[in-house]
């Protein structure tokens, strides 16, 4: 059955799922005009430049496209496809050979800024990413953007699970040092026990 | 901040992705790719189809079996039509049908597969619209 485009875009996610399964493509496409932007965002944020994110995000959709009736509704749609998107880029990326999970991470080319003014240190997440090694980076977003636990985040690497962890955790300190000035701003209960 | 409230914290900005400008152009993108691959499979299974027909139309020209069928038609015609001779109450009936309609074997054969594709296509049909 074929739902207008006012009708589609006041559908619950579930509803345009069952709609895909069943072939509807148009219900698919409101699935990806909702949910394209944060799939997109998930790979700029792992270390995707804006056109190879765009391109991922397209694959991941495709794929989950091919693969909608798994998707059983046990977590939201765009968590789902956000899990594919991150391994295509994880593949991709251990493709290129560009992946050494051995390696002793980077200094960080901007050491944590604690400046005077606590406000002009304000750092989101994108900049806070910037700040980690490509590999940190990637475990970490796998992890708390992709929602992957360590032990997928492992097998997805195809790494030990506790190299896994010991990036997460450099990568979650260094995070931690340049995301804490605006914590601290924002709770200053926080801010009176640091 | 406690380990675990960071970590919330982390995943509640991970979770707030803005959202692009060209979030339609993207969408729309996606689903040409979409229709591409779907345009491309029929195309994929339609040509395969024909390439079996015209195998299988050769293998059934090949086998005589066109020639075993027109035996059988003649077969069950004659069978029919002996079979309605035997009947007083028909005969009547089949000698006023036969004045306007022949109604051979081969006529029946034909019907019957034409009812079956009308059905298929009836059928086709109230699957796409449910």
């Amino acid at each position: 059955m074929a739902l207008s485009p006012q009708s589609l875009a006041s559908a619950h996610d579930l509803d345009l799922v069952s709609l895909a399964v069943a072939g509807g493509r148009d219900a698919f496409g409101e699935l990806v005009r909702r949910h394209g932007s944060a799939v997109r965002g998930l790979l700029r944020r792992m270390g995707a430049d804006p056109a190879l994110a765009d391109d991922l995000a397209q694959d991941a959709f495709l794929a989950a496209f091919e693969q909608i009736a798994d998707f059983r509704g046990e977590g939201t749609f765009q968590a789902w496809v956000k899990r594919i998107a991150a391994r295509l880029y994880v593949k991709r990326w251990r493709r290129d050979s560009r992946l050494d999970l051995m390696a002793e991470p980077p200094s960080p080319d901007v050491e944590p800024s604690l400046g005077e003014n606590g406000a002009a240190d304000r750092l989101d997440l994108d900049e806070a990413l910037r700040s980690l090694g490509p590999t940190e980076r990637v475990c970490v977003s796998l992890c708390y953007g992709g929602g992957l636990s360590h032990a997928e985040a492992a097998l997805a690497l195809n790494a030990p699970l506790g190299t896994v962890k010991s990036h997460v955790k450099r990568g979650l300190d260094k995070l931690r040092a340049r995301m804490a000035p605006r914590s601290a701003l924002e709770d200053p209960e926080s801010a009176a026990h640091v | 901040m406690s380990d675990r409230t960071f970590e919330m914290e982390l995943e509640r900005q991970f979770a707030a992705a803005p959202i692009l400008a060209d979030t339609d152009t993207f969408a729309f993108l996606v689903t040409q790719r979409l229709d591409r691959g779907w345009t491309f499979r029929r195309m994929l299974i339609g040509g395969l189809g024909v390439v079996g027909g015209l195998i299988g139309a050769g293998q059934i020209l090949g086998s005589g079996l066109l020639t075993r069928l027109d035996t059988i038609t003649a077969q069950s015609d004659d069978l029919v039509k002996s079979g309605i001779a035997g009947l007083p109450a028909v005969r009547g009936l089949t000698n006023l049908l036969s004045t306007g309609l022949s109604m051979d074997g081969q006529v029946l054969w034909m019907s019957a597969g034409l009812g079956v594709l009308a059905v298929g296509l009836f059928v086709t049909r109230a699957i796409r619209e449910l």
